[in-house]
C-alpha cells in the first residue's frame, strides 16, 4: 500500500513539474544523467534500463561511465559539480563522499517522502553512510564488506584475532602470507578505521574532533605487528586489493582480507584453467573479519556505492525517483546477479538463490549489520590522505612515533588550513 | 669514400646501433605488452606467452580512447593553426621590420617558454568553471596555443631570416605586385617554415598531459594523454596494464609517421637552421 | 618575468631608434614616413601573438596571487576569506612542501646532469656519423616526439613487478623496485633522461654544427687528437649554446610533471613527489584553491629565480646570440 501510495506521489509530482515546464528534452521524458564508476557484469545499465522502462515515461536514464577506482571517479566529479556542470543528475557515490558533497552543496538531500521509501527494509550501515546531518543524502545501491578467506588446507581452524592469525601464518612452513592491501591509498584507512572501530572507538568523534586513545593505539599496534612478522607480503607497502588477490590466487598466501569481488574472480580463473588458482578455490573457507579483542566482535569495513542526485541537473525530480529506483529491491537483485554486489536491502539475503550463488552472503549481512562506516566530514579526503600518508607504508606503524605523527596529520587535515 | 678503417666502422656501429637500441626499446616494450594476453600480462616476460589483439578491441570497443583520439585531433590542429598563423605574422614583423619593441615580444617569448604550466593550471580552471569553458575544447586550444607561441615564434623567424627577401623585390621589378611577388615568391619559400612549425606545434599539443588533466574529465574534451593516464580497467580492483600499452601504441604511430618522413625540417627547424640534413 | 621584460621596453625603444638613426644620415627628431608605417605594420603583427600571450599567463598568475591570499577551498564554499599570507606560512612551513621542493631540485640536477654527457655524445653521433646518420635522427626524435605519458608508462610498465615489468624478473628482484625510494627514483632518472636526451642532443647540435670545419683540419694537422680537439676548440665555441641548452633544460626540469605523476600512480607514492604534483594535487584533487594558488606562486618564483640566476650569471647577451635572438 504505502508503495503505491508513493509511486503515485511521486508520478504526481513529476506530471505537476512537467506541465510548470522547464523541461528541456521532447515532451515529458527528462534524460537522467547517470556517472558511475562501471561494473564489468554491466550491471548498473541493465538497472539503468530496467528504471527507465518502469518509469512510464517519466524519464529516460544514461548511464555514462567513469574510471574505476574511486579516488580517480571522485576527482573527475568534483572538479565537474564544482563547476556546476549540469550535465551531471545522478552521481554513483562512494560511500565516503556523502559528508563532503553535502557539505559543499553539490548534493541534495533527498525529500522526506521518498528518503522514507528509500530506507524501508535497509540496513543500518549502508543508510548511515549516505545520511549527513540527520538527512537522507544517498540511496545506498549496494554495500560491501570485507572478509577474511583463508586457505582450508594449510589452517583447519584460523584464529579470531588479528594477533592470532599472524601467528597462525608466520608458523606456516610455506605460503604463509597474510594478504592485505597496504598501498599509500583509501585501503589503508578501511583497514585502519575497521581496526579502530573493532577496538571499540571511532576516530573521529565529530566533523572536526578525532580521537587519540587506547583503539586508536591498538589499531596502530596491528598494523605494526603484521608488516613486521614473517607473514607480511614483501610488497605490502605497494598492494591494493587485486594485487592480494592474485597473491592468494598463485597459492602464496593462507590468510587475505578482502571485499568479496576476490570469489567470482578466483573462480573465472579457475574456469580458465588456471590449475593454481582451481586448488585455491577448492580449499577455499571465509570467516568474519577479524577481531582485534578476542572477547569483543569485530567491526567490519563497510564499502558500496551510494546514488546521490546533484543540485545542478535540470530534473531533480525525475532523478530523485531515479535514484530511489536504482536503490530498489528489484535493481539490487540485479547488482547481485551480475556482478555479486552485496545487497543493501535485508529481505534479498533471505532469498535462497542468493545464498545458493554466494554462499557467504550471510556473514557479508552480518557485516553490514554490525561494521562501523568511516568518519563521516567534509574533509574527509584530507582525514583519509593524514591516514594512509602516516601508515603506508605499514611498517610506519611499527615506529615509535607513529602515534605522534599520525595525531599530528589528523590534526592539520581537520583544521580550516587544509593539508599537504 | 675514402679507405675507412675497419675500427672506426667498428666503433660507428656501435654507437649508432646503441643509439637505436635504447631509443627503440620502450616502444617495443610497449607493442610487446600491449599484444599479451591478459591472464599473463603480469607475468614479467619480455615476449608475449600468448599474443592476442583484444587489448586493442578492446580500447576500440570503448568510447573513452576514440573519444579521446578525436579530441587530441581536433585540439591540436586547431591550436596548431592558430598558434603558427599569430606566430607567423609575429615572426615575418620580427625577421623582417624594425620597430621598437622586437626585444620585449622576444624576451616576453622566451619568459614564457620558461613558465611553469601548473602556476597557470589552478586560476585557469577557476576562470573556466566561472565563464563555463571547463571541459571544452576551447578551454585546451588556448592555454595550448599560448604556451607554442613562443616555439613556433622561434622556429618561424629563424626560417624567415633565411629567405632572400630582394627575391621579392626582384620580381617587382620584373612587373609584379607586391601582393603577387609575395604570394609567388616568398610564399613557396617560407612554405617549409610553415610546414615545420606546424608539425613542431602539433607534436606540443599532442603531447600535453598537464593541461589536458586538470581543465577536463570526460570525453567532451579529454585528450588521450589524459584518457590513457586514467584508463578504466575491467573492474574495480584490476590494473588496466593491456589497454595502456595498446593505446600507448596507438597513439605513438602519428608521432613515428611524423618523424619517419619528417626527419630532416624538424631537426631543421629545432636546430634553426644550422642542421640542414 | 613578464614585469622585468617590460621594463626593458622603454630602454629597448630608445636603443633601437638610436640605431636605426645611426645607419642613415641622422634624423633625430622626425622619422621617415616609411620608418613610421613599418613600425605601425611591426607591431599590428606581433600584437595578436604578444595579446595572447601576456593574457593568458599573465591574466591567471595574477589571479593566482589574489587567490593566494584567500582561504578558498571548493568544498567548503561558504567559508572564503581573506587571511593574507597565511597560506604561504603554513606551506613554507610545511615539511611537505621543503622534502618536494628537494626532490625537485635534486632530480633537476640529476637529470640535467645527464642529459648534457649524453646529449652531448648524441649530439656528436648525430652530426659526425660517418654513416646511418639519417637513422640516428630519426630513432633519436622518437623519444622527443612521443607523448611524454606514454613515455612514462613505457618505463614504469617495465620496472613495476605488481604490473608485470620485465626488469625485476630479468634482475631476480623478489621486491617491486617501484616500492622502493631508491627503485622509483632510479626509473623516474631514467624515464626523463630517455625522454629529454635527444631535445639537449638537438639544442647541442646547434651549436655544433657552427664549429668549422677547418678549424678541426687545421688542428688535426698540428697533431691535436680528437680528445684535445673536443676540449680546446668545440667546446668553447659551443659556449653560448650549451649554456643556453641549460638554461632551458633546467627550467623544463624543474617543471617536471608527467613522468613523476604517472610513475608515482597517479600522485599515490609520494617518494618522489614534485613541486608540480603538489600544486596539482592541492589544487584540482582536494580543491583547495587557496592554498594551491599559493604553491602555484611559489613554484613560479622559483623557476623565476632559477631563471634571474642563470641570465646573471650568463649574461643577457649570451642567451640573445644563443638563441638567435640579436
Amino acid at each position: 500500500m504505502r508503495l503505491v501510495t508513493a509511486s503515485l506521489s511521486t508520478v504526481i509530482v513529476v506530471l505537476a513539474l512537467a506541465a510548470c515546464g522547464g523541461s528541456s528534452s521532447s515532451g515529458k521524458t527528462a534524460t537522467i544523467n547517470v556517472w558511475a564508476g562501471t561494473q564489468p557484469g554491466g550491471s548498473f545499465q541493465d538497472a539503468a534500463k530496467q528504471c527507465s522502462a518502469s518509469s512510464n515515461g517519466a524519464y529516460t536514464i544514461k548511464f555514462n561511465a567513469l574510471a574505476n577506482n574511486p579516488d580517480a571517479q571522485r576527482q573527475s566529479l568534483v572538479r565537474r559539480l564544482a563547476a556546476k556542470d549540469s550535465s551531471i543528475d545522478i552521481v554513483g557515490m562512494d560511500v565516503v563522499w556523502t559528508a563532503e558533497f553535502a557539505e559543499a552543496g553539490w548534493i541534495k538531500p533527498f525529500p522526506t517522502a521518498v528518503a522514507d521509501r528509500v530506507r524501508t527494509g535497509m540496513l543500518q550501515g549502508p543508510v548511515q553512510t549516505a545520511t549527513y546531518k540527520g538527512r537522507l543524502y544517498g540511496a545506498p545501491g549496494n554495500s560491501n564488506t570485507q572478509l577474511l578467506w583463508y586457505r582450508k588446507d594449510l589452517v583447519s581452524r584460523p584464529a579470531d584475532t588479528w594477533d592470532g592469525l599472524i601467528k597462525q601464518a608466520s608458523a606456516l612452513p610455506k605460503a604463509g602470507r597474510f594478504e592485505i592491501a597496504g598501498a599509500a591509498a583509501e585501503n589503508t584507512t578501511v583497514w585502519f578505521n575497521a581496526l579502530v572501530a573493532s577496538a571499540g572507538g571511532k576516530i573521529l568523534s565529530g566533523p572536526r574532533t578525532p580521537n587519540f586513545g587506547p583503539p586508536v593505539q591498538e589499531a596502530v599496534r596491528v598494523m605494526g605487528e603484521l608488516a613486521d612478522s614473517k607473514a607480511a607480503d614483501p610488497s605490502l607497502a605497494q598492494q591494493k586489493e587485486d594485487q592480494n588477490r592474485l597473491a592468494f590466487q598463485s597459492g602464496q598466501a593462507a590468510f587475505m582480507v578482502n571485499w568479496p569481488f576476490v570469489y567470482p574472480s578466483i573462480k573465472t580463473a579457475a574456469e580458465g584453467g588456471d590449475k593454481t588458482a582451481k586448488q585455491v578455490l577448492d580449499n577455499l573457507g571465509w570467516m568474519p573479519y577479524p577481531r582485534v579483542n578476542a572477547n569483543e566482535p569485530a567491526k567490519g569495513p563497510i564499502g558500496g556505492f551510494n546514488w546521490g542526485v546533484s543540485s545542478y541537473g535540470k530534473h531533480k525530480a525525475q532523478a530523485f525517483a531515479a535514484a530511489a529506483c536504482l536503490a530498489s529491491a528489484r535493481s539490487q537483485k540485479i547488482y547481485l546477479d551480475k556482478d555479486g554486489l552485496a545487497p543493501t536491502i535485508s529481505a534479498i539475503y533471505d532469498d535462497k538463490k542468493t545464498q545458493g550463488i554466494y554462499p557467504f552472503y550471510g556473514l557479508i549481512r552480518k557485516g553490514l549489520e554490525t561494521g562501523a562506516p568511516r568518519p563521516s566530514t567534509p574533509a574527509y579526503s584530507d582525514v583519509s590522505l593524514a591516514i594512509y600518508s602516516t601508515l603506508s607504508p605499514t611498517s610506519n606503524a611499527a615506529k615509535p612515533n607513529a602515534l605522534d605523527e599520525l595525531r599530528k596529520n589528523i590534526k592539520t587535515a581537520l583544521s580550516p588550513k587544509g593539508v599537504l | 669514400m675514402r679507405d675507412i678503417n675497419p675500427r672506426r666502422l667498428a666503433g660507428w656501429t656501435t654507437a649508432n646501433t646503441l643509439i637505436v637500441v635504447v631509443a627503440l626499446f620502450p616502444v617495443l616494450w610497449l607493442i610487446s605488452l600491449s599484444l599479451k594476453d591478459p591472464t599473463t600480462v603480469a607475468d614479467g616476460r619480455l615476449l608475449p606467452a600468448k599474443w592476442t589483439f583484444d587489448n586493442y578491441n578492446g580500447i576500440f570497443d570503448q568510447s573513452i580512447f576514440t573519444d579521446a583520439l578525436r579530441n587530441s585531433l581536433g585540439i591540436a590542429a586547431i591550436a596548431t593553426v592558430i598558434a603558427v598563423v599569430l606566430a607567423a605574422f609575429a615572426a615575418y614583423a620580427i625577421a623582417r621590420l624594425e620597430f621598437p619593441g622586437k626585444r620585449v615580444v622576444l624576451l616576453a617569448s622566451l619568459a614564457i617558454a620558461m613558465f611553469p604550466p601548473i602556476s597557470v593550471v589552478g586560476p585557469l580552471y577557476d576562470l573556466w568553471r566561472n565563464i563555463g569553458l571547463y571541459d571544452t575544447w576551447p578551454g585546451l586550444i588556448i592555454p595550448y596555443m599560448t604556451f607554442a607561441l613562443p616555439l613556433a615564434i622561434f622556429v618561424m623567424s629563424s626560417f624567415f631570416r633565411e629567405i632572400p627577401w630582394e627575391l621579392e623585390q626582384a620580381a617587382q621589378v620584373d612587373g609584379a605586385t607586391p601582393m603577387q611577388a609575395f604570394q609567388k615568391v616568398i610564399l613557396p619559400l617560407a612554405a617549409p617554415g610553415f610546414f615545420t612549425t606546424a608539425i613542431l606545434v602539433f607534436i606540443f599539443a599532442w603531447n600535453d598531459f598537464v593541461f589536458a588533466q586538470s581543465l577536463t574529465s570526460t570525453s567532451a574534451a579529454q585528450t588521450v594523454p589524459a584518457a590513457i593516464a586514467s584508463f578504466p580497467g575491467a573492474s574495480q580492483f584490476t590494473a588496466p596494464t593491456g589497454s595502456i600499452a595498446a593505446a600507448a601504441v596507438i597513439v605513438t604511430i602519428p608521432i613515428v609517421i611524423l618523424v619517419l618522413f619528417f626527419q630532416r625540417r624538424i631537426v631543421a627547424g629545432l636546430t634553426a637552421g644550422a642542421v640542414k640534413g | 618575468m613578464s614585469t622585468s621584460a617590460s621594463a626593458a621596453g622603454p630602454v629597448a625603444t630608445r636603443g633601437t631608434e638610436g640605431a636605426a638613426a645611426e645607419s642613415g644620415p641622422p634624423k633625430r627628431k622626425a622619422l621617415t614616413e616609411r620608418a613610421r608605417a613599418e613600425r605601425k605594420l611591426g607591431w599590428m603583427l606581433v600584437a595578436p601573438a604578444a595579446l595572447v600571450m601576456i593574457a593568458v599567463t599573465g591574466y591567471p598568475i595574477l589571479y593566482a596571487i589574489y587567490l593566494s591570499l584567500q582561504r578558498s577551498d571548493l568544498r567548503f564554499p561558504n567559508d572564503t576569506a581573506f587571511v593574507g599570507l597565511s597560506n604561504y606560512i603554513a606551506i613554507l612551513g610545511s615539511s611537505r612542501w621543503w622534502t618536494d621542493l628537494f626532490h625537485t631540485v635534486l632530480l633537476t640536477a640529476i637529470t640535467v646532469s645527464i642529459e648534457l654527457v649524453l646529449g652531448m655524445m648524441l649530439a656528436l653521433v648525430m652530426h659526425r656519423a660517418i654513416f646511418g646518420r639519417g637513422l640516428v635522427r630519426t630513432t633519436a626524435l622518437i623519444p622527443y616526439g612521443i607523448v611524454t605519458v606514454v613515455a612514462a608508462f613505457a618505463w614504469r610498465l617495465a620496472f613495476s613487478q605488481a604490473e608485470g615489468g620485465f626488469v625485476p624478473k630479468a634482475l631476480g628482484l623478489s621486491t617491486d623496485p617501484l616500492n622502493s625510494t631508491i627503485g622509483i627514483w632510479i626509473t623516474a632518472i631514467l624515464a626523463e633522461v630517455w625522454k629529454t636526451t635527444p631535445f639537449m642532443a638537438l639544442l647541442l647540435l646547434a651549436g655544433l654544427a657552427l664549429v668549422s670545419d677547418e678549424l678541426h683540419e687545421a688542428a688535426k694537422v698540428d697533431g691535436a687528437t680528437a680528445w684535445q680537439r673536443f676540449w680546446r676548440i668545440t667546446v668553447p665555441l659551443m659556449k653560448p649554446a650549451i649554456l643556453v641548452a641549460l638554461l632551458f633544460r633546467t627550467l623544463d626540469a624543474f617543471r617536471i610533471f608527467d613522468t613523476v605523476f604517472i610513475l608515482s600512480n597517479s600522485g599515490v607514492n609520494r617518494n618522489v613527489e614534485t613541486v608540480s604534483v603538489l600544486s596539482y594535487n592541492t589544487l584540482l584533487t582536494r580543491l583547495n584553491l587557496g592554498l594551491g594558488s599559493a604553491l602555484s606562486v611559489l613554484v613560479f618564483v622559483c623557476v623565476a629565480l632559477l631563471a634571474a640566476v642563470y641570465i646573471a650569471l650568463l649574461g643577457k647577451d649570451t642567451i640573445a646570440s644563443g638563441t638567435g635572438a640579436e
